[in-house]
């Protein structure tokens, strides 16, 4: 656990606060919503410039940590996590790809694209035996509560039975207030 | 010569191959031996390091921030590790990852002076190693093959690494 929460702390300096913690199958999940401010701060003090940071501030950003404790391959892959508010409808979460054209068309520093990039949980990542993965997640803000279903495939080409861990009742903070 | 001789040579031979091959402490990653990506940069005083030239030694490629926790408790480890053998047995490169000058120079004042780095000042040689996070090493072989990956960070003074790394670079 203690090289875990060294790897959360890369990610983010914030308090854990408020946070979900959840162990199934030999896989550690740890998720936490940012407020505003949380990312702005982070951003800034990672060089970002300012009309980076103001695009960043209009989207959710969830930290999320993982390490496998179990003794097979455990995938992550983001394309297949699902989120979805209380009627059931989709929430968009904005891959890399996508803040990549964001990055172009705001004309943001390569440097910066590529630290804002290593901030980021990786879009797909086999995570061997004892590995830990952590970074943030960003989706549209939605207007209320939401659920994440997050599935792991497991074993060395990923077919082993998968590891599924839901969240439920996630909001994104408003005005500074993280719930 | 009879098969029976031919086969029992033949994994006589295997059997030797594999006791030759070192066994990685945890947290390395084996990699499959495919060519290391060019690395050619500058470190802040502008003296260049271009890594095809170091063929025929042992190169730990070792990426960076000093933003990254891990990355700030795993520096100060990495001296006892270079000052353990002779570059021309072994040599560490250090790359930051998209740091400006001024980040690097207070950093590394505070933690470990000795240590000097390569910048990678836009990112983009590091994407094109594509480590698994920061900070990330890699053990490039004396032919200029990846041959290894450290997952996250560890103590590289430590004698597990010492010595995994004191056999690995006994054999070219």
């Amino acid at each position: 656990m203690r090289h875990f929460l060294i790897l959360l702390m890369c990610w983010t300096p914030f308090s854990f606060a408020a946070d979900t913690r959840i162990t199934r199958e030999g896989l550690d999940f740890y998720l936490s919503i940012r407020t505003p401010e949380q990312t702005n701060a982070f951003y800034s003090a990672r060089g970002l410039p300012l009309i980076a940071v103001q695009e960043i501030a209009k989207s959710c950003f969830l930290t999320v940590g993982l390490h496998n404790r179990s003794t097979d391959t455990v995938w992550l892959d983001l394309a297949t996590w699902r989120f979805t508010d209380a009627n059931g409808r989709a929430i968009t979460r904005i891959s890399l790809p996508e803040w990549t054209a964001r990055w172009q068309a705001l004309q943001v520093p390569l440097a910066a694209q590529a630290t804002f990039g290593w901030t980021q949980l990786p879009e797909t990542r086999d995570m061997q035996p004892d590995e830990t993965v952590g970074g943030n997640v960003p989706v549209v803000p939605p207007q209320g509560e939401f659920t994440l279903i997050a599935r792991f495939p497991t074993g060395a080409a990923g077919k082993g039975k998968p590891i599924e861990i839901s969240v439920r009742g996630l909001s994104c903070p408003r005005d500074g207030v993280a719930k | 010569m009879k098969p029976a001789a031919l086969l029992l040579i033949g994994l006589l031979a295997i059997g030797l191959a594999q006791a030759a091959e070192v066994k990685p402490p945890p947290g390395l990653l084996k990699l499959d031996g495919r060519p290391a990506p060019a690395l050619q940069l500058a470190d802040m005083d502008g003296k260049t390091v271009n890594l095809a030239q170091l063929k025929g030694r042992w190169v730990l490629v070792h990426f960076w921030a000093s933003w990254c926790g891990p990355c700030r408790r795993e520096m100060p480890t990495l001296p006892k590790l270079i000052n353990a053998f002779p570059p021309e047995r072994l040599s560490v490169l250090l790359v930051n990852t998209a740091e400006s000058d001024d980040e690097v120079f207070t950093f590394l004042a505070s933690v470990s002076p000795e240590l000097t780095t390569f910048m990678d000042r836009d990112g983009q040689v590091t994407e094109r190693w594509q480590p698994r996070g920061l900070p990330s090493t890699f053990f490039v072989d004396p032919q200029g093959r990846l041959r290894y990956q450290a997952l996250g960070g560890r103590d590289w003074g430590s004698g597990a690494y010492l010595a995994f790394l004191r056999e690995l670079t006994k054999a070219k």
